[in-house]
């Protein structure tokens, strides 16, 4: 990583938004993948997804056990670009204004000052967010949704770019709130990362003696890189066939599950598709993308009623049974 | 491959919800225009018999109110009401036919069986044009089933509506008067309407109409290989021993008909011997109505009584016993026959017009006596005659086809300018015939009416024609004429005997002249007839034929045979002078050579001049024949070539044989080049479907990369994939998904496949 801080070649298109070459958004991809699998053993896909999420302007939630990297791999993603990182511990008794912010009464000024919360920040953590009541949850959530924080009257705009990686625990399901359906889908992918097999995991042992590499991790971009690189991941083409393929497998899960992928679910995987498609060195969809980002895109937006299926198994049948093109 | 298809089902699902009500027009349309192909093709019999019989206006007025009516009361009557309309259509035509044929309307309501047994006649064969009314019958005909049928199919039920339009055929059919292509029409059209129905009903489209033209080409085919249509015999059933193609097998095809043909043969054989006081012409049959290619005897024949009808005037009677010498489905009589006698007589029906015929076959041996009236007037007597003809006779016997051509009708005005009665009338139009047209066995028979053809474009022809057409003329003159069949009087062997051949079979015009009845005219010219007769029978002597001579005849000289031509009891004036028939006195010249009865005749008829007229003829004519029956042929061929072909490509088309052909073909040819974009994806399906024949085809779930990946999987145990298959991959890709390719790419892409393709061929592959 001698090279970590590439100086991306910038160019500007009619719109006047910055926007970077696709060779140029890959080869950051690959940087940024690469300097997170310093910290990450395994898990390569997951990490790219990850990165994809950022660039697509998703959200991404981590649903795992205990102790597998869920907040290393966002501390990790977060300190690989140079941009402001906010971390939220979310706690049984954490107060929607513990994430969004206060206005505290200056005694200099006599005035309120706006002291702003962990949710101002490009990319924030928001960790064990099951913990956390569904009124914290939902100012989170709302956050996401709308990219502004209202707090006593006042609306604030988040900084861009922002992302949200979130991590919920699934053990001890009696002390957690689980996350209202509705707001999993504001989630552009449900994570797992799973234990590492042992080969990984004994080199995971051997690079944790001494420091944690974690605290050596070097950022290998900027947050300007990153917006433009989102801009440019958004004008990636889809076609028309892609189009088409993607609501046809969302209408496959629609008719074979009781509740299936939402629009919104179409566009998120559309977008996911799109920062695949970058993230392969192509300015265009092709099916594939939708067929790797499928999984994890739509698996959490799928409610099953019967007890064998689950949403995951829905979007499997999905890509098996839906035609291409 | 499997991609193309499930595309295509893909594609076909689209459409069909977009352009359903479109697809359902169409549908719609071809039902609609299936049962109007079936109304028409019985209304065309119809029409044919009112062609013949008078009517065609009226006959297509008729229909076309029905399906005005039709097609306005379809949204206005419930069916039941139409159901009731038609058969009060039905009902008032039968009884209009029935009034007009003389029978009160009363006897529809009592007479049940007359009319069960009328319909039962008709149904088994008997042709609508031997029924005396047939006009009448066809305008009663026509109405219900044309109603009844336009007004279902109008309100959708084509099934239904397909019903009475196929029972009307179907009747037609068994009458015998529609032909093999009109029930084949009919019945297509009968299938095509409810294929269109159904599609309709259930929602199909209009593509699916492929499968009707499959269905439609084996009907088709099916059709021409088994005959079983009614109408037509497989071949015509002779009345008298012998083979078909001679001329009296052509006269007497069938008991109710008389054919018209092209060349005929003669038959020397003896068919039956005569002891009469008088030489006359044996009467076989008698027709009265013409039908443009052939004669028809109308009305129904009755089993002989014991007397028969007397002739207004008469000069005498005449008493003949003939004796069958072999079997013989007719019954020889001089006419006009009063009584019969023997034991054939008790199984003898008499035509409407007092012609008697056995009701089996006589045998040989089997004789019967006749008494017959002699009508045979002076001929100042039939000038005076006058025109005051009984309405029987006008109706019956002035009838010509409707089709007739005014050039016809004025050539006849011509001809019979200076004529002031229908004696001079008759007189004029025999000579015309006699002098301006030359005797010839060897003829092609021309095409539409014969009478017309041999008028005005003939130059010779035999006494089918030469009575035909004088019948016709005679018609259209305005004079009661009708068509005789029989044999001439045959070779005189003793006094009082004759001895009658196959080849003395003759056809003649009797004309009604009022207070007298029928009389004879023979327009064939006799000298030219007697001689190719004479020489036929000269050959089948030498040739040593079996069955030629009688003991009695062998010995007399055949130049005796007494003149053939002519019936000697039909002249008035000079009885021991035979040839000279003509009611009148005057002897046109082709009188003369009649004359000449004697050996030297014969003579005559043998000069190399003549026979080697007859010898050209008879080579044009074969060549003609040949020439025109090659054409008939092909044009045959041709049209069930195409129906057949047409029914393979739909086929085809069903089963998707010409994608399949033309997917092995596309494997190894790309085609014509067009947009790069274009021809990179076709490209990458060749591609595709070399790795379906190698390895396995791409599911239709799976994306053309992970389809190469998965197999390159495979295939790296055997031999690895060609690297190159990923470029065309990415090529497939852009111009699939991305800004598309350029011209470079896309041939890049034809060129990888094309030499994957090769070096893949079965053969070349190896070689490599």
């Amino acid at each position: 990583m001698t090279d970590a801080s590439p100086t991306p070649k910038r160019s500007s298109d009619s719109t006047g938004e910055d926007t970077l070459q696709v060779s140029t958004v890959e080869r950051l991809c690959a940087d940024i993948e690469a300097n997170v699998s310093r910290v990450i053993v395994g898990h390569d896909e997951v990490i790219e997804h990850v990165i994809t999420a950022v660039l697509g302007r998703g959200h991404v939630l981590l649903d795992d056990v205990p102790g597998v990297g869920k907040t290393m791999l966002a501390r990790a993603i977060a300190r690989s670009v140079d941009c402001t990182f906010s971390r939220v511990q979310f706690t049984p008794d954490l107060l929607p204004s513990d994430v969004t912010g206060v206005n505290v009464f200056n005694q200099k000024t006599r005035e309120f000052d706006f002291q702003s919360g962990p949710i101002f920040g490009n990319i924030v953590l928001g960790d064990e967010i099951n913990r956390a009541p569904p009124k914290t949850q939902a100012a989170l959530l709302e956050a996401m949704e709308e990219g502004q924080v209202t707090t006593d009257g006042t609306t604030r705009d988040l900084p861009t770019p922002f992302t949200v990686i979130a991590t919920q625990n699934a053990v001890e399901p009696n002390r957690t709130y689980d996350l209202p359906f509705a707001e999993l889908d504001r989630f552009m992918k449900k994570l797992h990362l799973g234990y590492p097999d042992p080969d990984e995991e004994a080199e995971l042992l051997g690079r944790t003696v001494g420091d944690h590499p974690i605290e050596s991790l070097e950022s290998v971009t900027d947050r300007e890189t990153l917006v433009a690189a989102r801009e440019t991941v958004s004008r990636v083409q889809v076609a028309e066939p892609v189009r088409k393929y993607a609501t046809r497998l969302a209408a496959y899960t629609r008719e074979n599950a009781h509740i299936g992928v939402s629009p919104r679910g179409t566009i998120s995987l559309l977008r996911a598709a799109q920062a695949r498609a970058v993230a392969n060195g192509r300015d265009y969809v092709i099916p594939d993308d939708l067929q790797v980002e499928a999984p994890v895109v739509m698996s959490h937006r799928i409610k099953t009623t019967g007890h064998d299926r689950d949403g995951a198994s829905v979007v499997e049948n999905a890509l098996e049974h839906v035609a291409v093109e | 491959m499997s991609t193309k298809s499930s595309s295509h089902a893909g594609d076909r699902t689209v459409s069909l919800n977009a352009e359903g009500t479109v697809s359902a027009d169409a549908v719609r349309l071809l039902a609609l225009g299936c049962v109007l192909v079936l109304t028409a093709s019985y209304v065309s019999v119809l029409y044919g018999i009112t062609q013949v019989v008078g009517g065609s206006g009226s006959l297509f007025a008729l229909v076309g109110l029905m399906l005005l009516a039709a097609t306005v009361l379809a949204r206005l009557i419930r069916p039941r009401t139409a159901g009731l309309l038609a058969l009060t259509a039905a009902g008032l035509g039968f009884a209009y036919y029935l009034t007009s044929a003389g029978v009160e309307p009363g006897v529809v309501l009592t007479g049940t069986n007359a009319i069960v047994s009328d319909t039962v006649a008709l149904a088994t064969g008997l042709p609508v044009l031997r029924m005396v009314q047939a006009g009448v019958w066809t305008l009663g005909f026509a109405p219900a089933p044309v109603f009844l049928s336009w007004y279902l199919a109008i309100r959708g039920r084509y099934g239904l509506s397909v019903v009475p339009g196929g029972a009307a055929l179907g009747f037609l059919v068994l009458t015998g008067d529609a032909g093999t292509l009109v029930t084949l029409t009919g019945t297509l059209a009968a299938v095509g309407a409810v294929a269109g129905g159904e599609l309709e009903r259930r929602g199909g489209s209009i593509a699916q109409a492929d499968l009707l033209a499959v269905l439609f080409a084996v009907i088709v085919a099916l059709s021409l290989s088994v005959t079983i249509v009614p109408g037509e015999p497989a071949g015509p059933t002779h009345l008298v021993q012998g083979d078909s193609g001679t001329l009296e097998a052509t006269i007497d095809s069938a008991p109710q008909r008389s054919g018209i043909s092209g060349q005929v043969d003669l038959s020397p054989e003896v068919r039956f011997t005569v002891e009469s006081d008088r030489p006359s012409y044996w009467r076989t049959g008698v027709y009265d109505r013409f039908t443009g290619d052939e004669w028809v005897r109308t009305g129904q024949d009755r089993r002989y009584d014991g007397r028969l009808a007397d002739p207004p005037s008469s000069s005498g009677t005449v008493r003949q016993t003939v004796t069958a010498e072999t079997e013989l489905g007719i019954m020889p009589v001089a006419p006009q026959p009063l009584a019969l006698d023997g034991d054939v007589t008790r199984a003898t029906t008499v035509s409407r017009h007092d012609q008697p015929r056995p009701e089996t076959p006589l045998q040989e041996g089997d004789s019967y006596a006749v008494e017959s009236a002699v009508v045979d007037p002076d001929p100042d007597a039939l000038r005076i005659a006058g025109t005051s003809y009984p309405d029987e006779v006008t109706d019956h016997y002035l009838q010509t086809p409707e089709d007739t051509s005014s050039e016809f009708r004025e050539r006849t005005d011509e001809i019979t300018a200076d004529a002031d009665t229908p004696h001079g009338t008759a007189v004029a139009i025999r000579d015309h015939l006699r002098s301006s047209k030359g005797y010839s066995l060897d003829v092609s028979q021309p095409a539409g009416n014969v009478a017309e053809g041999f008028l005005l474009e003939m130059d010779e022809g035999y006494c089918v024609y030469f009575a035909t057409t004088m019948t016709q003329m005679l018609r259209e003159a305005g004079v009661p004429a009708r068509y005789v069949t029989g044999y001439t009087t045959g070779q005189q062997v003793d006094d009082g005997e004759y001895v009658v051949r196959g080849l003395d079979a003759h056809s003649w015009v009797e004309v009604y002249f009022p207070g007298h009845g029928w009389v004879q005219f023979d327009p064939t010219p006799g000298s030219s007839r007697a001689d190719v007769h004479t020489d036929r029978l000269q050959e089948a002597r030498e040739n040593g034929t079996e069955g030629v001579d009688t003991e009695d005849s062998e010995d007399v000289p055949i130049g005796d045979e007494s003149d053939p031509v002519d019936p000697p009891a039909s002249d008035p004036d000079d009885s021991n002078e035979p040839p000279s028939d003509d009611p009148t006195d005057e002897t046109d010249p082709s009188d003369d050579p009649d004359d000449g009865s004697d050996p030297d005749d014969s003579n005559n008829g043998t000069d190399p001049g003549d026979s080697g007229d007859g010898t050209g003829g008879e080579a044009t004519g074969n060549d003609d024949s040949l020439t025109d029956r090659l054409v008939a042929i092909g044009h045959e061929t041709a049209a069930l070539g195409l129906v057949l072909l047409v029914g393979l490509a739909a086929g085809a088309r069903r089963t998707d044989a010409t994608t399949r052909l033309g997917r092995t073909v596309g494997v190894y040819w790309h085609g014509f080049r067009g947009e790069p974009d274009r021809d990179a994806r076709r490209a990458f399906r060749r591609l595709e479907r070399l790795f379906a024949r190698q390895y396995r085809p791409r599911r239709p779930s799976e994306s053309p990369r992970s389809y190469l990946q998965a197999i390159s999987k495979t295939a790296a145990a055997e031999e690895s994939l060609d690297p190159r298959a990923e470029r065309v991959l990415e090529h497939y890709e852009r111009a699939t998904y991305g800004d598309g390719v350029g011209r470079a790419e896309a041939d890049e892409a034809i060129e990888i496949v094309d030499e994957l393709a090769r070096s893949r061929l079965p053969v070349v592959g190896r070689l490599r």
